[in-house]
């Protein structure tokens, strides 16, 4: 397929007047859009809006799990294929507790196509990344919720997938912990420079991890707000980050706009 | 404030009563069992246990040049029968997998085969065991047919279910990562229907276990069931339940066995 010029190699994910419709006939309902969107290389998009908004959807057409009713969806330039240029991370772990936590990344190095000796290797480094040290021989169920959820993110990184994809991944666990998963994954997505898309229904998640923030409507989910994040994204503590006057001024703009949307129907 | 961990205490002093509890159960019945045959006084009908014990140094020794029963020894019939079953069950249980995964991932097979299935499993054993004879002769290749038939429906129909109840979510996992077709009925559907399959397989060992019996009705000494078959026929009364108790403990020792088994080899069962 030849690449016209806003689909080039630079655009991680790009979605052209994209429409989902579940089921059909009278009980059809719109999911979400029409909607257009690009994701630039190496920028992390942050997708908040209430329940129901879409945003899941959005998400799973990215991952190619689920096909547009209308419009078009490219990541890297392809139609999306599930295990294809995306490592996802869902709401649960959904780790294999057949496998050990080293075991869990090790099918997912051995499908990225990666070799024996090379995947051993790899192992504890990608734990390490995500905070996690000698846990590899660990059972699923002898590790903690948020524990679990690093592995499952070491695991979605294993591929070396240009793409990462989010699904609310810190939606079940406690606030401690949720805070701390955050400040990891800003810290990894800044070293690993790689392209991020986060769904979430929290405003200051959004403002914390995004460099960049779009706001849906209610359902049919459609962009009510599409906004930059110019904090910078590595040098400063979490703490000094939240501190910065920008911070607070970008959280009430945000939080501002969920609310409007969440009162605005998307037509 | 006078116990710390008030859970631990609790469980441990209940696992002490559950042993005595079982062996003073045992002893009771003992107790009973001398009592009717003493009362009845008919050892044809009710051998007392004495009798019985005796019985069974005498089928496990050479005594007065006889060996045990019908030349062979308790254990050795206990033996072959334990090889029939082992080898039935086997046969059974890698069918009704091969099966199983058939019927839980082609719908259409599914649908012509699984009222087959449910059809031989609600036969008695005994009742095809006839036309297995006539098949096949009244050696061994019967009665290991008639395990194997016995043990694979229940194998079949609890692969079928977990194969087909494959958890959406995990299989989205694997796909995620990359996992194609094949990879992710190896490493997803068939790891997570382990725990129902490993049932499957304790019911079609008991099943083959009761059918040992109904396998060994024909030509079946030397054999456990041919035994108890032989013994009843000339009214030996303590041999018959020498061989019950025989099926009976050995029964228990395997399901025992495969319960050790299924915790090391299942070990995430009841935690995901």
């Amino acid at each position: 397929m030849s690449s016209p010029p806003d689909l080039d190699r630079a655009t991680a994910v790009h979605a052209h007047e994209v429409e989902h419709v579940y089921g059909g006939g009278r009980d059809a309902v719109t999911a979400l859009g029409p909607l257009s969107l690009e994701v630039p290389q190496g920028s992390f998009l942050v997708i908040v809006g209430a329940s129901g908004c879409g945003k899941s959807t959005l998400l799973r057409l990215i991952a190619g799990f689920e096909q547009p009713t209308s419009g078009t969806v490219r990541t890297g330039g392809d139609q999306p294929v599930p295990g294809k240029g995306a490592g996802i991370v869902f709401q649960q772990p959904r780790l294999f507790p057949w496998k050990s936590v080293g075991g869990n990344i090790e099918l997912a190095l051995r499908y990225a196509g990666v070799p024996r000796e090379e995947r051993a290797r790899q192992i504890p480094e990608l734990l390490r990344r995500v905070g996690l040290h000698d846990v590899a021989h660990r059972r699923i169920w002898q590790i903690s919720g948020g524990q679990q959820q690093r592995v499952a993110i070491a695991r979605a990184l294993a591929g070396d997938n240009p793409l990462l994809l989010l699904d609310e991944p810190f939606a079940a666990l406690d606030a401690l912990t949720r805070e701390r998963l955050q400040e990891d994954l800003r810290r990894v997505s800044a070293e690993t420079g790689r392209t991020s898309v986060f769904v979430t229904h929290s405003v200051e998640e959004a403002v914390f991890l995004g460099s960049r923030v779009v706001v849906l409507t209610r359902r049919p989910g459609r962009i009510a707000l599409d906004l930059d994040i110019p904090l910078p994204r590595t040098g400063l503590e979490p703490d000094e980050l939240r501190a910065l006057p920008e911070y607070a001024a970008l959280r009430a703009t945000v939080s501002q706009a969920v609310r409007t949307a969440a009162a605005l129907r998307g037509k | 404030m006078y116990r710390k961990s008030p859970d631990q205490p609790v469980s441990r002093r209940r696992a002490v009563p559950r042993f005595a509890v079982r062996t003073l159960a045992v002893l009771v019945l003992l107790g009973l069992w001398q009592a009717v045959a003493m009362a009845l006084d008919n050892p044809s009908f009710i051998p007392a246990p004495k009798a019985v014990a005796d019985r069974l140094l005498l089928l496990s020794t050479t005594h007065d040049g006889i060996r045990g029963y019908s030349g062979s020894l308790l254990i050795e019939h206990l033996g072959v029968s334990l090889r029939r079953i082992l080898i039935g069950s086997v046969i059974g249980v890698v069918g009704g997998l091969v099966l199983g995964v058939v019927l839980g991932t082609v719908p259409w097979i599914r649908i012509v085969a699984e009222p087959v299935v449910t059809f031989v499993r609600a036969l008695p054993p005994l009742a095809y065991f006839s036309l297995l004879i006539i098949w096949f002769g009244i050696d061994e290749t019967p009665k290991l047919w008639l395990l194997a038939i016995a043990a694979l429906p229940p194998v079949a129909v609890a692969t079928a279910a977990a194969v087909h109840g494959a958890p959406t979510d995990l299989v989205e996992a694997a796909k995620a990562l990359g996992a194609s077709r094949r990879q992710v009925i190896q490493d997803v559907v068939l790891p997570n229907a382990l725990p129902e399959i490993f049932t499957g397989v304790r019911l079609a060992v008991g099943i083959a276990y009761s059918s040992v019996v109904a396998a060994e009705t024909v030509n079946g000494v030397p054999g456990i069931g041919g035994m108890v078959r032989d013994a009843q026929r000339y009214l030996q009364t303590d041999v018959v339940v020498v061989g019950l108790l025989a099926i009976g403990i050995s029964g228990l020792l395997i399901d025992g066995i495969l319960r050790v088994a299924e915790k090391r080899l299942i070990p995430w069962r009841g935690r995901s």
